[in-house]
Formats: C-alpha cells, structure tokens, sequence
C-alpha cells in the first residue's frame, strides 16, 4: 500500500493533478474563514461591475489630501476619458481643416491634444459636416476644456437651515488621497455579478458545494457500482446475468437524460444540492460496476483466492482480504472520475434550469446559469461566467490528471 | 457470413429489450414521485396560463393521455400506443401546438449538429491520437496535456468560450440561433447561407470537445497495440514499417469504435447543453423551454425521443462493428 | 566440422532508456553455429538472452541499439547494412525469430493466410497468391497443421496450434538460422520440450540450416542441442557442448544453474541444493569486476579487482573465472558431497 503510494506519487501527471485539486481544496476551505461575508450577500447595487478596487468617494473627499505634481497627470486624465470613437472623430475634422493624415497618430494622446488645441476652431467651416456634428464637435471640446484646466472643483453642502449650498472645500487636480487612508475600500477582483453579490466569495462557495456534490454524487454511484461488480463478478450465475443485463441496459441508456428527466419529476421545491447529489449517484454507477465486475472475474480464479476458499473463508473474508485490496486501485481512480463527472452533471442539469433551487448556497452550475440568464456572455462581463468555466474545468483536468497518472502507473503497458 | 447474422440477430434483439426498458423507465419515472404527478402539473398549468379555455383543453387531454382513473398497466398500454403513434398530447408552454408538432423541426436540428459533430470530433481525435502514439516526443508531450485539459472543458463551457470570442469579439459569426431571426426557412441561398453561418460555432465547439476525449482514448490504445507481441514478430518478419502501422491502427481503432457507442449517450447529454448556449433550434433549447415552462409532456416525450435516438445510434454503431472486426463473426461461429 | 553459418564477434548493444540511461544487456558475445547444428542459450531471466536474440537479427529500434561487433552470415557482414536491406534481404531468409509467446505473435484481425502473403510481399518475393498459398501449405504440413488454419483468424486457434502455425511462418523462407526464443514466464516444460523436437525435425527435412535455442533452464537442453552457452548479466560466463555444460559445469553459476538435478537420488529431487542466492546486478552500472562477485561462493578479492576474460579450454569449451578447471571442479565436487551429507 505504502509503495503503491510512493509510486503513484512519483508520476509527473499525478503529482500536478493533486497540486491542482489541493489547492482549489484548501482554498475552498481556507478562503471562508479569512473572509466571512455571506457569500451570497447582494452588495452592489445594479448588475455587474467589473473588477477592480472599489474606493469610496465620500471618504476620499474628507481624507487627508496630499498635492502630488506629476507631468503626465492631465494627459492620463484624457486618455482615460477619451474613447476610441471621440479620437477618431477628432482625426476626421482635423483632416477635413487639412492637416495632413499622416501627422494625425490617434493613439498618442499628447500630439493629437496638441493638434487639437492649436487648429480647432468652432466657426471653421469643415466641408462635409452637418449641424449635428457641430454640435457635436462642440461638446467634446467644452469637455476637452474642463479636463484640461487647472482648476479645481468647488465642494457645497446643502446647509439644513436655509437650504442653500455652502461652499465646503476644493478638490484640485493635484490633490491625492492614499487608499490606505480611506475608510472604505472593497477589492472585488472578479467584480459582481447580475445580483450584485461579490463574484469571487460566490465562486469560492459554490465551488465548495459543487464538490460536495461530486463527492457524494461520486461516492453513492462508487459504492452502487463496487457492490454490484463484486457480487456479479464473484458470485457469478444468474445473479451475474441479472446484474449483467441491468448493467449493459444503463450504460446504453442516457444516464443524463434519466437525470433529466428525474430532477424535472422531482419539482423544483424539492431539488437542494443533496438531493440533486443523490440523483447524479443513483444515475452514474454503471461505468464503475462494470468495471469492477471484469477485474473481479480474472481475479476469481487465481490462486490465492482459491487457497482462501479451500481454507473455508467466509465469502464476506474472501472479499475484503483476497479480492478488495487488488481492486482498489481501480475503485480509487473510479471514484475520481465518478466526482469529476457529479460536478459536470450538476452543471449542465443547473444550465438546462434543472439545478438545484436554493437562496442560500450557490453551485457552479448555478453560476453559470445566472450568467447565460442574464446574458453575461454576450455583454462581455466575462468575469461572471469565465471563472466558473476555469473552476469547473480545472477540477475536472486535476482528477483526470491524477486519473491518467494512476492509470499509467498500473497499467505498465501505457508507460511511454 | 453466418457468424455475423447471427450477431446482427442478437443486436437486433438488444435493441428492442433496451428500446422496450426506455418505454417504461418513461412511464414509470415520473410516476415514481412522491405526490400525484397529474395534480402537480394541473397546479403549475394553472400558474402558467392565462388562456383559460387552453388550461380546460390541455386538461381533459391531458387525463385521457395519462388515464389516471386507469389502471397502471392499463395506462401503460394507453401511454405506449400513444407514443408509438406519435401522439404525445398538447405542449404546455406552446399551447396549442402539440408536443409532436414542436419535436418535428427541433430532432432535424439536433441530429443534423451532433451526428456530424461526433463523427468529426472522433476521426479527428483518433488521427490526432494515432499520430502521438507513434511519433511520441514533443507532439506527444504537449497533444496528451492539451487533450486532456479540453475533454474536461464541459461542452457548455467550450461553447460559451467560442462565442465570446468568434460571436462577440471578432463577431465573425452569430451569437445564437439556427439561421437569421428574420428568415423564413426555405431553399433560397440566403437562407442556406445563414444556416451554415449559425452551424459553425455550436458544429466547432462540439468537435473540439469530442476530439480531446476520443486522442486520449486512441492514444492509449495504440500505444498499448505498439507495444503487443505481433508488432514485434511483424518487424522480425521483415515486414515494412508503413504496413505494420496498418495493423495496429485498425487493431486501435476497433476498441475505440465500441468506446465511441458507449460514450454517445454522454456526449449526447453535454452537446444538448451546448446548443442551450447557442439557442439552437434543437432538442437541447426544447428543454430548457420545457422547463421554464413547466411543460411535462413536452419534457417526456424529449426525453423518450432522445433516448431512442441514442439507442438507434449505438444499434447502429454495433451493427458496423461486427462488420469490421473478424473476431466477433469468428467469435459467434462457433 | 560443417560449415559455419553463423558467426558473431564480440556483439555489443544497449538498451537506451527514456531516461537516458545505456543499458548493454548485451556485452562482447561471440558466438559461432554450424550447419547442421544447434546451440541452447541459458541464464536466469533478465541476463539478456532475449536481447542477444533480438540483437542477432541486425535489425535494431528503440529503444535498443547496436554498439559495437560484427554479424556474419553465411560470409556476408550484416552489421553495418542499410536497415530497409537487412530487413528485405536477412530477416526470415538468413535469420529468422519465433517469439514463443506464440498466443499473441499473430496479428487477431488479420488471416493467416494474409499475413503470410505480407511476409513475401515485404520481401519482393514476385509470387502469385496461389504459389504463395501452395509454399503455406506445405510448410504447414511440415508441422502437422490442417490447411484450413490458413484461413482462420489466431483467434480460432487453439494454443498449440497458434505456436505451431508460428513456426511454419517463422520457418517459410528457409532461414540458414531460426532463433526460438522461450521466455522465463512459460513454466511448460513439455510444451518446450516438444517445440524443440519439432524445430529438430524442421532441421533435419532441410527447412532450416540451424537453430538457437534460448530457454532459462539449464538442465532442460541437456541432450536436446549440441551445443550450451550460459549467460550472466549481458555476457557469456560458459561455453561448451551440451555433454560437458551440463554434466560439469565450470562456472560456479553454471554449477548454480544445475543445482536442481546434481541429485538424482530419490526424495531429494526436487530440493534446490545449490540455489543461487542473491540478484544479478543491475544492468545500467554494472560492477567492473567479475559481475558474478556479489553472488559466488568462492569469491575471493583479487575477482573484484580486474575484469575476467573469457578462457579456452580445450575442444572449444570456454568459461569465464580465475580458478582453473580443475580447482572449479573440486569446489564443485565438495559442495555436491556436503549437501548429501546433510
Ligand atoms: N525495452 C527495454 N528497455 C530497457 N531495458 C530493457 C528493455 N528490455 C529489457 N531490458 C533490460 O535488459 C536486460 C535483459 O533483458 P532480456 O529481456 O534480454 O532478459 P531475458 O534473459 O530474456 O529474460 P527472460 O528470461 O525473463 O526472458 C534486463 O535487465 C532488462 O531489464
Ligand atoms: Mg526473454
């Protein structure tokens, strides 16, 4: 057992699998008692923001501020503002008043600001232009104008007596606050989601219940599938051709479709995660009973099990001593597949609407129903969807990972 | 000749057990529930609609489809000759369409995605992984980790990663669909046009899928037929190089054939999601439909219709594979 | 003396392993088989008797490969040849193999009969399918086969039969040299004793000119070939006819190798007095001594201080360790006595 182990450890593919599954174990479980928010918490108000650190505004005005003179301030203050659209807008006049199109670099805020302040004239007559676009023109450069000025901008408060705004301060275009000294601060590295809840404390959750239910899902359809491989292989007879038929009957017939259509018949109010679990379990122990029932057959015959018999072991000692151990392995790496696959059914039951239902806990199949739901996809806010894919796929790469290596190492006929 | 009726037979025969169990895993499911199913479809119908004379109607054949004042053999027999029929009763969601009404044009789509789908996804696979097994080094090392990490890519999530990237960011091709929401289907090329337009993602996305699991699987078997004893005699024999790859690969590839009527009903299950995520016309939306709109009947008769499309493929995939491998006609002589 | 139709100096090859190690699992083996004659090659498993037949051929892949020595057959240097040539032009017309794992040499998906057609085809053998099937019958004859076998998938052969329609294939360009090659896993030792007999036949109704027979049990060739060469860890440790080999073994693992049947007495048949303790050493280092050292009763240090040369003895006979015949004969007198007296 102990060499099995080392041997097992010392394949490349197993090692990086375990890595992998580790760390996405520890962080499930770590994660949780560093930040103790209810992962499902709504937050945000309004659907999807992006991810990044979140600084108060309120509080930044009333920290210390610092005056930092940096040169490149008010250009980066454009850049930041000045969509692709508005700059090549600005290239379009620019060339209309005849400056040449190969001075015009669009990308280089500094000279195409430059170019702009020096020829932009609001009573040219630029052949080509509508009224609409005068205007438009304009507007961008009244904005171009406050951005580019040195001035501050005036704070008020409305005073509860009379009403009106007092002037309370400034705020200068040099002026700084340290983020360390604002009160609040929310990092949201993977932003929120269409509810407004913290994407990544969600994902951390949901992947913790998502693996209980590749666990339990795994562990069910493992110990149907150990069970009826055992007694069909080693009992052999009719109760073998029974097992056999139902066997052969299940691994032809859709386990996903069964799934579906149980966790439809099921009702929604009565679908948890558990249940869903025991459902994926009961649907997927086919593969492993088939497989166990062909290694216990070419075991049955050997001699040391022959030995146990003559000796007049009781079948449940022949078993757990003399077939269970050279079986084991197998078990083991069925039951990995068997988690990786619980976790993929529950996703692809919870996008088809047929997941779990629950306020309290979220799945990765959930996730990403909640994503496809309310179009995350095609409004780019990838951060709602794309890890949930990351996770769900690097689970399953880890555990086949782990279960290529295994395989390798007891299968020597793979080896390269 | 006679080894192979013999195990055409069986198949046949196979077929009809499997085809019969899936008639009544339908049935019973269901009805296996706690609670009176009919009652709770009633309720949730109730929910549902507003049309009050359609509620009436999908009631009154909704318990003459179930005949629940029947009993259960009885409305077994009722159940399966309806089915056999064609007859599945009204759809919910869809009132007044009925359920076979709804199935006709999604089945064309669905098969037409995933039976082309998998045959590629597998040929490609198998070429891919014959090729690793016998060039080994580099190709090998980097093909074994990429194929193994795109087989556990879920199919939904496959597709969802092509779309954003050749639907929404280069927007080479539409985000969902089966053809241009403002074509009516018929034979013009526009039309023509925009189906295989709308065919590529949700077509390439299953492909992808199918070709890491299938590498893997023909990998290992090649490697393993490589290494068996014939190769070596073959070689000592003096025969050539080109022809003993010959050999192993068919031998390979025979395995995989049996592999690839086993794992179908898996890949059936992934792809349907995968058209979820392209709304495509096919059986996979017809779910979800089914399910956001409570619609039972619907939901039954998908099921059963998917289940008999699997099975069918498999007979199918059987049938071939004792066409071409000896050993079963040899095996079946005796 | 016949002619001598396979000659090999001082052969060397390697296994190179995926890690990069050199394995010579075949160290400077000469050898010579003589029309007419046949020679046992014995040694524990793992000594590279397998290697040394596969080496024979001249044709090497990975991960074996060939390092250093000369093959010559029938006067014609088959090392150093084009690979397509020696696999056209030598393999089954001057030297052929039959793995005697025969159960899965034989493609499962293929007739026997195809095979056999791929067998002259890769050997620009211009024949019509109807000459090919009549050569297949009569070589099948030749081992007692029915003809039908032909047209039979390996799958509905029995064992035996699989293994004779082996050596029919093996043997159906006339080899000068038939190599059969008996691995330590088939314990049968009629079965072998048997496939001896039949490849004896072979020899003497001319469908081959020679024959290497390698099995991992010493005492079994006894009578059976003419010749004995025992291997040790990739090298000859003794050779000699088969009469003195088996009857006084020199090499203390020779005499290690016989231990089983130096007591023909009843009751003590089957007690293996002179088992060999210990392994052989590993391959990829091996020790610069005798390699024999670690395991041998008679160690003594000067074995460890400088490689053993191979030394002649008379009438062809040769053996590789420091003491002289004679004190290797008296040693092995002594331990044979004090066995008994126990
Ligand atoms: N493909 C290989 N790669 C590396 N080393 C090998 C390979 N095949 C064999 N060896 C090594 O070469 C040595 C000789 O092996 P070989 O198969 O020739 O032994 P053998 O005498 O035929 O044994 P047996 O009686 O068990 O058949 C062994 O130490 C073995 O570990
Ligand atoms: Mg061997």
């Amino acid at each position: 057992m102990k060499h099995m182990l080392r041997q097992v450890f010392r394949s490349g593919k197993f090692v990086t699998g375990f890595v992998i599954f580790m760390a996405i174990m520890l962080t499930v479980i770590i994660y949780p008692l560093l930040i103790t928010d209810h992962p499902l918490s709504i937050i945000g108000q309004g659907t999807f923001f992006p991810p990044g650190i979140y600084v108060n505004v309120f509080d930044s005005v009333s920290s210390p501020a610092y005056t930092i003179m940096l040169d490149d301030a008010a250009a980066k203050r454009i850049a930041g503002r000045l969509n692709d659209e508005d700059r090549e807008a600005i290239r379009e006049w620019l060339v209309g008043a005849g400056v040449a199109d190969g001075e015009i670099d669009i990308a280089n805020t500094e000279s195409l600001l430059g170019l702009w302040v020096n020829n932009y004239d609001s009573t040219a007559n630029v052949a080509g232009m509508t009224n609409a676009d005068r205007n438009y023109y304009i507007r961008l450069n009244k904005s171009l104008q406050v951005l580019l000025s040195t001035e501050g901008v005036t704070l008020a408060a409305s005073n509860p007596e009379t009403g009106a705004l007092e002037e309370t301060g400034t705020v200068e275009p040099t002026q700084y606050v340290n983020v360390r000294e604002v009160a609040n601060v929310r990092l949201l590295p993977l932003g929120t989601d269409n509810f407004g809840r913290d994407v990544l404390t969600e994902l951390v959750s949901a992947t913790a219940v998502s693996l209980r239910i590749g666990f339990v899902a795994g562990i069910i359809a493992t110990f149907i599938g150990l069970v009826l491989g055992l007694v069909s292989g080693y009992m052999g007879g009719i109760v073998d051709d029974v097992i056999s038929f139902i066997t052969n009957l299940f691994i032809v017939i859709p386990g996903f479709v069964l799934l579906i259509l149980i966790s439809f018949s099921i009702g929604q109010e009565r679908r948890g995660p558990f249940v869903i679990a025991v459902v994926i379990g009961l649907t997927s122990w086919v593969w492993t009973a088939r497989a166990v029932r062909a290694q216990v057959i070419s075991l049955r015959n050997r001699d040391h099990v022959n030995l146990s018999k003559l000796s007049g072991h009781s079948i449940v000692h022949i078993i757990s001593r003399d077939i269970l151990p050279y079986i084991a392995s197998y078990v083991v790496m069925a039951l990995i597949l068997q988690i990786s696959a619980g976790i993929l059914a529950e996703a692809q039951l919870s996008v088809l609407g047929l997941g779990p239902r629950t306020t309290e806990e979220a799945t990765l199949g959930l996730m990403m129903n909640w994503a496809l739901i309310y179009q995350a996809h095609i409004l780019g806010k990838w951060w709602a969807y794309f890890p949930v894919i990351l996770v769900i796929a690097l689970i399953a790469f880890s555990l086949n990972l782990m279960n290529t290596g295994m395989d390798q190492v007891f299968n020597p006929a793979l080896r390269d | 000749m006679k080894g192979y009726r013999l195990y055409f037979g069986k198949k046949v025969i196979w077929f009809f057990v499997t085809l019969a169990v899936a008639f009544v895993l339908n049935f019973t499911l269901p009805r296996l529930m706690p609670g009176d199913p009919v009652a709770a479809i009633v309720s949730r119908m109730a929910q549902g609609m507003s049309n009050t004379s359609g509620v009436q109607a999908i009631y009154e054949q909704y318990t003459e489809l179930f005949g629940t004042n029947k009993s259960i053999p009885e409305q077994f027999v009722l159940y399966v000759r309806n089915a056999l029929r064609g007859d599945f009763g009204y759809s919910i969601s869809q009132y007044p369409r009925t359920v076979a009404d709804v199935l006709r044009s999604s089945i064309f789509w669905t098969l037409g995605l995933q039976l082309p789908a998998i045959l590629v996804g597998w040929i490609l696979g198998n070429a891919l992984g014959a090729l690793a097994a016998y060039r080994r080094g580099n190709f090998d090392r980097v093909l074994l980790p990429v194929s193994l990490f795109f087989s556990s890519l879920p199919a939904f999530g496959m597709a969802v990663i092509l779309l954003v990237f050749f639907a929404v960011s280069l927007r080479w091709f539409p985000t969902s669909g089966g053809y241009g929401f403002d074509l009516i289907p018929n034979l013009s090329l526009t039309f023509i046009w925009s189906v295989i337009v709308h065919y590529q993602l949700p077509f390439w996305s299953l492909v992808i899928i199918t070709i890491g699991g299938q590498a893997i699987g023909m990998r290992s078997m090649s490697i393993y037929e490589l290494n068996a004893d014939y190769v070596k005699y073959s070689r000592f024999m003096g025969i050539k190089d080109n022809k003993i790859v010959r050999y192993v690969f068919r031998n390979a590839m025979l395995p995989q054939i049996t592999g690839l009527a086993l794992a179908l009903g898996t890949m059936v299950g992934g792809a349907l999601v995968a058209e979820v995520i392209f709304s495509y016309p096919g059986l996979g939306s017809t779910i979800l439909t089914a399910v956001l709109g409570q619609d039972y009947p619907l939901i039954s008769a998908t099921t059963l219709i998917i289940t008999i499309m699997v099975l069918t493929a498999n007979f199918g995939v059987e049938l071939l594979y004792g066409f071409l491998d000896p050993r079963i006609k040899a095996a079946q002589a005796d | 003396m016949g002619e001598v139709i396979l000659d090999v100096n001082e052969l060397t090859t390697k296994y190179v392993t995926r890690f990069g190690d050199n394995i010579y699992a075949v160290d400077h083996v000469s050898l010579q088989v003589e029309e007419g004659k046949s020679l046992g090659i014995a040694g524990e498993s793992g000594c590279g008797k397998s290697t040394l037949a596969l080496s024979l051929m001249g044709y090497y892949f990975p991960p074996l490969h060939y390092t250093s020595g000369d093959i010559i057959i029938n006067g014609r240097t088959i090392t150093g040849m084009a690979p397509d040539d020696v696999r056209r032009t030598v393999l089954g017309n001057d030297i052929a193999y039959i793995p005697q794992a025969a159960m899965n040499a034989l493609n499962p998906t293929q007739k026997v009969i195809r095979f056999i057609e791929d067998v002259f085809d890769a050997h620009k053998m211009h024949m019509s399918k109807k000459e090919v099937r009549e050569t297949a019958e009569g070589f099948f004859q030749a081992v007692g086969l029915p003809e039908e076998v032909l047209n039979k998938y390996p799958v509905e052969l029995s064992g035996g039969m699989k293994q004779r329609t082996v050596i029919a294939i093996s043997v159906i360009l006339s080899p000068q040299v038939l190599i059969a090659d008996e691995p330590s896993s088939a314990l049968d030792v009629t079965s072998q004793k048997m496939v001896i007999k039949m490849l004896r036949r072979l020899m003497d109704g001319g469908y081959i000119k020679s024959m290497i027979f390698i099995t991992h049990e010493l005492p079994l060739l006894y009578n059976v070939t003419d010749d004995i060469m025992v291997m040790y860890a990739g090298q000859i440790v003794e050779k000699g006819s088969s009469k003195e080999v088996v009857l006084t073994p020199l090499h203390p693992y020779s005499q290690g190798l016989m231990g089983s049947i130096m007591v023909p007495e009843a009751g003590l048949r089957d007690v293996k007095l002179l088992a060999i303790p210990g392994v052989p050493p590993n391959l990829k280092n091996p020790p610069s001594g005798c390699r024999f050292a670690d395991r041998c009763k008679y160690v003594m240090p000067i074995c460890r201080a400088q490689t053993i040369p191979l030394r002649e003895v008379a009438g062809g006979r040769a053996y590789r360790c420091v003491l002289s015949p004679e004190e290797l004969s008296e040693a092995h007198a002594r331990e044979v006595y004090a066995s008994h007296a126990k």
